[in-house]
């Protein structure tokens, strides 16, 4: 997974996510809760993503009380378009793994290869 | 918020500050986000994350990697220098030069970052500067064991009678010796601080001037080791040469050496574009160009030096470079007195160094000044172009709505429409176009 379209695949669950609410401005920790990744792994992968002009970000315009303002973000166009042929690419490569997982469970004995045969 | 939290998150804030200004947001990012994260290992996994994000975009681990390996090519170095016998009076001298070119290297390329900024973000300021200092320091090798050899005085019979016939019977390490130390590091000094300048971040010199200049500069050294790989005498130091000044590649030589410095200029200065320069166009090409002539002779000078100087040290230890240079096998006393003759005039690339630089720098200056001088004054103005005769002044602004002389108000109605279709965000009320062309077609701003 990732490499047909370019992404890694935690890259890919992160677009995953931030696809889920397109107009939604998300913050680090729940896109960290989401994708299950750390933020020594998140934050390199939105900067990336920002750098290619697929995230776009913003500090919170109404902080909590008490608390430091929150950086927010969201997909662009071409990061929402990008996200959905990713996406797409990797669930055909998941539906051909899963295809291909299945034929070997199902006539596996047939094709075994003895190297040392004949 | 406890008080380790609080001294956490200080840390944090201030770590963040390591970070380039256009990255800060994301490392702040991280240390805001760490509040929502629940007390304990949670946060404190987070926070490391964000540790690593900020060593990251610091830039800590190339900095890091780039000290480690200074630090062990300079203890490669010195290791090697600090050998030979404490009789040889050239021991002392080259431990002093190693101490004070590794103070020299650290010290001034901290000053540069100080007043300079670090490195420029491009390869090509990056490859130059580390190009020049392994260079320094390759060369500090090469030095210090051409001056044990040249130093070292042989034990008696025909070798010691060549010894005095070729180094006199001063004592090396005299006072003037000491004198040429101190120059040559002075040498080194104006050449680290060059490299520094040329590749930091606030200089103004573009990576393609860089790339001209190091082109050059190594196709000059190139051609004049060829000429002189073993020093500047010409009784043994020109082995494939017959000596004389009409020799084809002599010439070459001597032409790379004028007209190489002014060809890079031109070059340099004719590719600049001038873009984010606040000097007028002419004044800022002639800055690129004056620096790639400077560059090529300095780098030229440096890459001479280094390999004419590695040749000789080479020379004393690997019969094969000696057959390889004189096309014949050399014996005994013959090779020594070689080997000692151009020990003896490596001294004059010290010379190359010391002058390549003002040769490079004047006549770059020339040039440029040929090329770019008579229009280089008065203030920047987009609308000047090269030399030639000024132009016609601009004629003065219209009054008031003839700008728009000519055009019908249907034109004008559909440009109004056009612009408030697409400019309909805050602001474009305060846009002089916009509401010039409303006013004219009697229109308020924004309405379709």
């Amino acid at each position: 997974m990732g490499a047909r379209s370019g992404f890694s695949a935690q890259t890919q669950s992160v677009l995953a996510a931030l696809c889920s609410q397109p107009s939604q401005w998300r913050h680090g920790y729940a896109l960290a809760k989401q994708t299950r990744l750390k933020s020594g792994t998140l934050y390199p992968i939105l900067i990336r993503l920002a750098d290619r002009g697929l995230v776009e970000a913003c500090w919170q315009d109404e902080p909590v009380a008490g608390r430091p303002r929150r950086h927010l973000y969201r997909l662009t166009a071409d990061g929402l378009t990008a996200a959905a042929e990713a996406l797409a690419s990797g669930d055909e490569l998941a539906a051909a793994r899963s295809g291909a997982r299945a034929a070997r469970t199902g006539r596996g004995v047939e094709v075994r290869v003895v190297p040392w045969a004949g | 918020m406890g008080r380790l939290s609080r001294a956490a998150a200080a840390v944090g804030r201030g770590a963040a500050r390591l970070v380039p200004a256009g990255r800060r947001d994301w490392a702040e990012a991280v240390w805001a986000e760490a509040h929502e994260v629940s007390p304990g290992l949670r946060r404190l996994a987070w926070r490391a994350g964000g540790v690593r994000l900020i060593a990251r975009e610091a830039l800590i681990a190339r900095r890091i990697g780039s000290a480690m390996l200074f630090a062990v090519a300079v203890a490669f170095v010195a290791s090697r220098a600090w050998r030979g016998s404490s009789a040889n009076a050239a021991t002392l001298v080259d431990r002093v030069d190693v101490i004070t070119t590794v103070l020299l290297l650290a010290g001034l390329a901290l000053l540069a970052r100080r007043f300079f900024g670090p490195a420029r973000d491009s390869r090509m300021a990056r490859l130059l500067r580390v190009g020049g200092y392994a260079a320094i320091l390759a060369l500090m090798l090469a030095k210090a064991s051409v001056e044990q050899f040249a130093d070292a005085v042989p034990q008696g019979g025909v070798y010691l009678r060549l010894y005095r016939d070729i180094q006199g019977n001063g004592s090396p390490a005299s006072l003037y010796h000491w004198f040429g130390e101190i120059l040559f590091l002075v040498i080194m000094a104006g050449y680290v601080a060059a490299i520094l300048w040329l590749t930091s971040r606030r200089s103004p010199v573009v990576p393609a001037t860089l790339a001209i200049g190091t082109g050059a500069g190594i196709v000059l050294g190139v051609v004049i080791y060829a000429v002189a790989p073993l020093g500047l005498s010409e009784s043994a130091t020109n082995p494939w040469l017959p000596g004389s000044g009409v020799d084809p590649l002599v010439a070459l030589a001597w032409m790379l050496l004028l007209g190489a410095p002014v060809a890079a200029a031109l070059v340099a200065g004719r590719r600049y574009s001038g873009s984010g320069s606040s000097l007028p166009l002419a004044d800022a090409k002639m800055r690129q160009g004056i620096a790639a002539g400077l560059l090529a002779n300095l780098v030229g000078a440096l890459f001479v030096t280094l390999l004419g100087t590695g040749t000789i040290a080479l020379m004393s230890k690997a019969a094969w470079l000696r057959h390889w240079l004189y096309g014949q096998h050399l014996l005994g006393a013959v090779a020594y007195s070689h080997e000692l003759t151009a020990s003896t005039d490596a001294v004059a690339y010290f010379l190359i160094c010391l002058t390549f630089p003002m040769i490079g720098f004047g006549l770059s200056a020339l040039g440029v000044v040929g090329a770019w001088g008579n229009s280089a004054t008065g203030p920047a103005d987009p609308r000047r172009g090269g030399g030639g005769p000024p132009g016609p002044e601009p004629a003065p602004d219209p009054p008031d709505g003839s700008l728009l002389a000519g055009v019908t108000d249907d034109e004008i109605g559909l440009a109004v429409s056009l612009l408030s279709l697409h400019l309909q965000g805050p602001g474009i009320e305060q846009d002089p176009i916009a509401v010039g062309l409303a006013d004219a077609a009697g229109q308020p701003v924004g309405t379709r």
